[in-house]
């Protein structure tokens, strides 16, 4: 992970003031075994609590529907690949996978490119407006979407964006930014200015030091926002349910409520299908929490 | 079967007690047809949201859509099916918005009023679709009727009825109950017999409507404009179903997933009766430690000192006003073959719908058919429900009264008082409190 | 502003002069700015006002149309005017709401209250935990991570019902597991808090990867050297935490907890699937309450836009009182 970290991008900063640290660098101090213990031993429990009732999940992935909800509690019941075979080939599954990974992948790369550039201008510049503008973005999480989709149809159905991914991704956005904002001018705070002044001396403008010396620090904000945007878009069902009207357009979250009629529930292709819509999701963590190492360290390296 | 299904493009238009009889595979289907409307003149895409059961029920209707573009080549169906639990707020967000609504909707029965009162809905009166009316079941047909104009045509219809096994009422040597009191006894035999619980009543709104109507009672009196919610009848109902439980006759119900703890406990032979609708059959059915459809009982709900009555419930077609007039003809066309005696003979027989046809419970295939039959009676005697624009509205109330009373033990007049004052409030502040 | 050109700004001090140097100055900000701020505009800010609007009105869907119109399918049609058209109410919807005449506000809001402080102390404490174990070096730590941030990954209705399920009083493991060790089965959802109880589990259960990802990224910004520096001085763990990790996490902290307060106060799918407000609406918080209120069967949008403002009114008073807390240590925002 430490070699990740230094292949950042170079920053033409010369004065950074953070000082520079081996690659390896020692850790300090050693941690005792009763340490070791306790702290492998808390994870491993939490670990525990957090995939229990995804096993649960799981396990009811591979048993047929009757054996789901039963008066006898099994780990394994007639096992079978049936509901994923279902899930697969039989519904619009992949397409509705194709529409989510376009949906998530554009609020991701939309949603992190606004949310930085809106923090960077919070936490950098002194502008009229600046504080209002914060405070409008917590005043856009507080009203509850419930009563919001109604009024955004109509304002979708104007602009002709009913059943298009766009209606999507611009209604995930406006859940996204304002918290991927906050965060990210929270992040930029913590990285000096002086930074900043360098770069304007080395006769750099406000957008290039913004992208060639600020973002490359903020390298695991940007990681925590971008998998955050992500997974918004990824699990979202209220506006998809809205706004999506043909089996093409529908993204998985939504697409999944086809096992829900209405009487019982399908929970044998449910829980399949939540799977593989988790896994991922989980991918996209793995690569995210790669760049969750010290931003500040690592750029300094090449100072 | 295959006999009926060939003839059922043409023979949608004919008189039906005609087409039943007639339909032996014989040829005078094209020049009958022809005269009328040319199929192939009829060019249109249309779109329908199915509300139906994606997996199990969504293929008939694939397949009967394939049978109408045999005989209609140039009406495009776009064939959406749409959860149903979220189908009427997707609709009614897109209707209000006028973009994005479509063409044909498969409506539970509760939907009709309400969206015809807002505009959303064709009045069908004076189109083909209405020109057979008698035809319909009356009960079914009058859940579409909203201030004197008819805005849906029945699909399928259902009602509550009681469900048993019959190796464990066999079991027990006890005979099929009729009254409540009948299936107290019943229950309780079955428990000291077998060990088996007798009945499981579900804690719903919905399902404690055949204890008040067994007593005479009702929500509401549409005709006078009174809530009629808090009648002693219905307080009467309520004690009867509390009395169940706390005589232990039936299970303690759970307060979230009622119906599936039920549902569950009922495949898999842990209790002998429960009350439920003809939608469980195949559910029942395929449930492999129940023992096939032949183990299953049916009956009508049993009777209160007044009546046996369970509450209708049930899908109706609907075309959306929001479609333009010129393809008003194709949607009528899609509907009336939708809809016709032998489509509802198909769904009867594939997925135990029951019809809402006079003429299809005709149908041999229908009346062979052991579910439909047995249901026909339940259907038959099923109470009207108020189809009135907020009539969807009484169960939310309803159900917090049936977990009060039947789960957390309180009295039911006092619940149902509560019921009425809320109805009073927010559902139908018009209407004069008993 | 093209009022403001035939004057040349006779005291210096003009407003477009004024408005040409801020420009000079900020243009760069504001551009930076300016995509976030129009869409949030068009989608959030126009319905929140016109929700306002609404608010003081007696809207529903039945009545907020002057005249209702009957297409026949044979041709024609017939418009009525609306018997009972919409009109302004002033504040009838806040008084029925407030003084219990029509849904229960008191006690979904006391529910909310609980659900929240719950679930946001719980996430905060629990994730912060996590973030300083797996920020440390340790093995598996990348496997650590991914395990416990999956129950963000899974989809949120599925693994309600998974808890639901875990809880059911007849079918359930939890039950099934009291009855091993000789414990009765326990009705939980037939009780107001042990219903609350299960869906704040449920809550907290999903919502602590959220806090755990996001306070990982931020202990990333705290220079290791700091730590180095504080161990050569001989603080102690706990002090170097007090010291050092927990005002370094202070941007990040403030900016989770005030949205995550926000998010979890606004958290409609676990309460609604997962005790579905029973016991008989015991269990149900503000939006979960208010949609049902308002959108079953005909939609009342004039009392969901009441309950929508009441809680944005609640939050709002919440997020002065928390800003004028941390401006009193010295933060500012």
């Amino acid at each position: 992970m430490t070699q990740m970290a230094t292949s950042a991008p170079v920053t033409p900063a010369a004065a950074v003031p953070v000082s520079p640290a081996p690659l390896n660098r020692p850790r300090r101090g050693r941690r005792s075994v009763g340490m070791s213990v306790l702290l492998h031993g808390t994870l491993i429990v939490a670990s525990l609590i957090a995939i229990g009732p995804i096993a649960w999940v799981v396990l009811s992935s591979f048993k047929p529907g009757y054996a789901v909800q039963s008066t006898e509690i099994t780990l394994v019941k007639d096992p079978t690949l049936a509901n994923y075979e279902y899930v697969l080939f039989e519904t619009s599954f992949p397409t509705w996978f194709l529409n989510s990974v376009i949906v998530a992948a554009l609020t991701m790369l939309i949603g992190i490119f606004c949310s930085a550039t809106t923090g960077y201008a919070l936490s950098r510049f002194n502008f009229p407006g600046r504080r209002p503008l914060m405070m409008v973005f917590l005043v856009t999480q507080m009203f509850p979407v419930a009563i919001l989709i109604v009024p955004i149809y109509t304002i979708m159905a104007t602009l002709g964006l009913i059943n298009t991914l766009p209606a999507l991704v611009i209604a995930y956005l406006t859940i996204a930014v304002p918290f991927c904002a906050w965060m990210l001018k929270g992040y930029f705070d913590s990285i000096p200015t002086s930074l900043d002044e360098a770069a304007s001396l080395d006769g750099c403008g406000p957008f290039r030091t913004f992208y060639r010396v600020i973002l490359p620090l903020a390298r695991p904000a940007i990681a925590v926002t971008g998998f955050y945007t992500f997974l918004t878009a990824w699990g979202e069902v209220a506006y998809a349910s809205a706004f999506m009207q043909t089996d093409d357009k529908f993204t998985l979250a939504y697409g999944l409520q086809q096992f829900v009629p209405q009487f019982n529930a399908q929970w044998e292709y449910l829980t399949a299908a939540a799977v593989l819509v988790t896994i991922p999701a989980g991918i996209v963590f793995l690569f995210a929490q790669k760049h969750l190492v010290s931003g500040l360290t690592a750029g300094g390296t090449k100072g | 079967m295959r006999r009926i299904t060939k003839g059922i493009a043409a023979l949608a238009s004919v008189t039906l007690a005609f087409s039943i009889a007639a339909c032996g595979g014989d040829k005078k289907e094209e020049s009958t047809e022809a005269a009328k409307v040319d199929p192939a003149s009829l060019s249109a895409e249309l779109t329908w949201w199915d509300t139906s059961d994606a997996k199990n029920e969504g293929p008939a209707f694939k397949e009967l859509i394939s049978k109408f573009n045999q005989t209609y080549p140039n009406v495009k169906i776009n064939y959406q099916s749409v959860p149903f639990g979220d189908a009427q707020n997707k609709f009614k967000t897109a209707a209000a918005a006028k973009t994005g609504a479509p063409d044909i909707l498969r409506a539970e029965v509760a939907w009709v009023p309400e969206f015809a009162s807002l505009g959303y809905l064709y009045a069908l009166d004076g189109s083909e679709l209405l020109a057979d009316e008698a035809d319909y079941l009356e009960a079914p047909l009058a859940s579409n009727k909203f201030d004197g104009k008819t805005y849906g045509v029945p699909q399928v219809t259902d009602s509550l009825a009681l469900l048993y096994n019959k190796e464990l009422v066999e079991k027990a040597g006890v005979t099929v109950p009729k009254t409540w009191a009948e299936l107290k006894t019943a229950a309780q035999t079955i428990k000291s017999k077998t060990g088996t619980d007798g009945l499981y009543v579900n804690a719903a709104g919905y399902f404690t409507l055949p204890f008040m109507y067994g007593e005479g009672g009702d929500v509401v009196d549409t005709a006078s404009k009174k809530i009629t919610v808090n009648s002693e009848q219905n307080v009467a109902g309520l004690k009867i179903a509390k009395d169940l439980i706390d005589s232990g006759a039936s299970v303690k119900p759970s307060a979230t997933d009622s119906y599936g703890t039920m549902m569950t406990l009922f495949k898999e032979k842990k209790v002998a009766f429960i009350i439920n609708g003809p939608w469980e059959v195949n559910n029942i059915k395929t449930a492999p430690a129940f023992g096939g459809v032949e183990n299953l009982g049916i009956a009508p709900v049993p009777a209160g000192s007044a009546k046996a009555a369970a509450p209708i419930g049930g899908h109706n077609y609907v075309i959306w006003s929001g479609v333009p007039q010129e393809k008003a003809p194709a949607a009528v066309e899609f509907v009336k073959f939708l809809n016709s005696a032998e489509s509802q003979a198909l769904l009867a027989e594939k997925l135990g719908l029951l019809p809402t046809r006079k003429s299809a419970y005709e149908v041999d295939a229908v009346k062979n058919n052991a579910v439909v039959s047995a249901f026909k009676p339940v259907a038959e005697a099923a109470a009207s429900r108020p189809w009135i624009p907020e009539g969807g509205q009484f169960f939310g109330p309803l159900d917090q009264m049936a977990t009060e009373v039947l789960i957390q033990n309180k009295d039911p007049k006092a619940s149902l008082d509560a019921v009425a004052e809320k109805y009073k409030a927010e559902v139908v502040p018009a209407y004069s409190a008993s | 502003m093209t009022t403001v050109t035939a004057d040349p700004a006779p005291s210096g001090a003009g407003l477009l002069p004024k408005l040409r140097r801020s420009w000079d100055k900020h243009w760069s900000a504001w551009a930076m700015v300016v995509p976030v701020v129009l869409v949030m505009a068009v989608l959030i800010f126009y319905p929140l006002i016109n929700g306002v609007w609404i608010s003081f009105t007696d809207q529903t869907e039945a009545n907020q149309l002057a005249e209702i119109c009957t297409k026949s399918i044979t041709g024609g049609e017939v418009c009525k005017e609306n018997p009972n058209a919409w009109s302004f109410v002033g504040f009838d919807n806040y008084v029925n709401i407030l003084t219990g005449k029509i849904g229960e506000f008191w006690l979904w809001a006391g529910n909310t209250l609980v659900w929240t402080i719950a679930g946001v102390t719980f996430h905060y404490g629990l994730g912060l935990g996590l973030a300083v174990m797996l920020h440390r070096q340790i093995r598996f730590r990348g496997l650590y991570r991914v395990l416990l941030v999956l129950p963000w990954a899974v989809p949120a209705f599925i693994s309600a019902f998974a808890w639901k399920f875990l809880f059911n009083e007849r079918l359930g493991l939890v039950n099934s597991l009291l009855n091993a060790v000789g414990i009765d089965s326990v009705a939980w959802f037939s009780e107001r808090w042990s219903a609350l109880l299960v869906a704040i589990l449920t809550n907290i259960w999903l919502g602590v990867p959220f806090m755990m990802v996001a306070l990982l990224g931020g202990l990333q910004s705290i220079p290791e050297e700091l730590y180095e520096s504080a161990e050569i001085d001989g603080a102690s763990a706990w002090q170097r935490f007090r010291a050092i990790t927990l005002p370094g996490l202070r941007p990040v902290s403030m900016t989770v907890i005030l949205l995550g307060t926000i998010w979890t106060f606004n958290m409609f799918p676990i309460i609604f699937l997962v005790t579905e407000g029973q016991p008989a609406g015991q269990t149900e918080i503000l939006v979960t309450g208010a949609f049902r209120a308002a959108f079953e069967g005909i939609r009342n949008y004039s009392l969901a836009s009441t309950y929508g403002v009441l809680i944005l009114s609640i939050l709002l008073i919440f997020s002065v009182f928390y800003r004028r807390v941390l401006r009193k240590q010295g933060e500012v925002w």
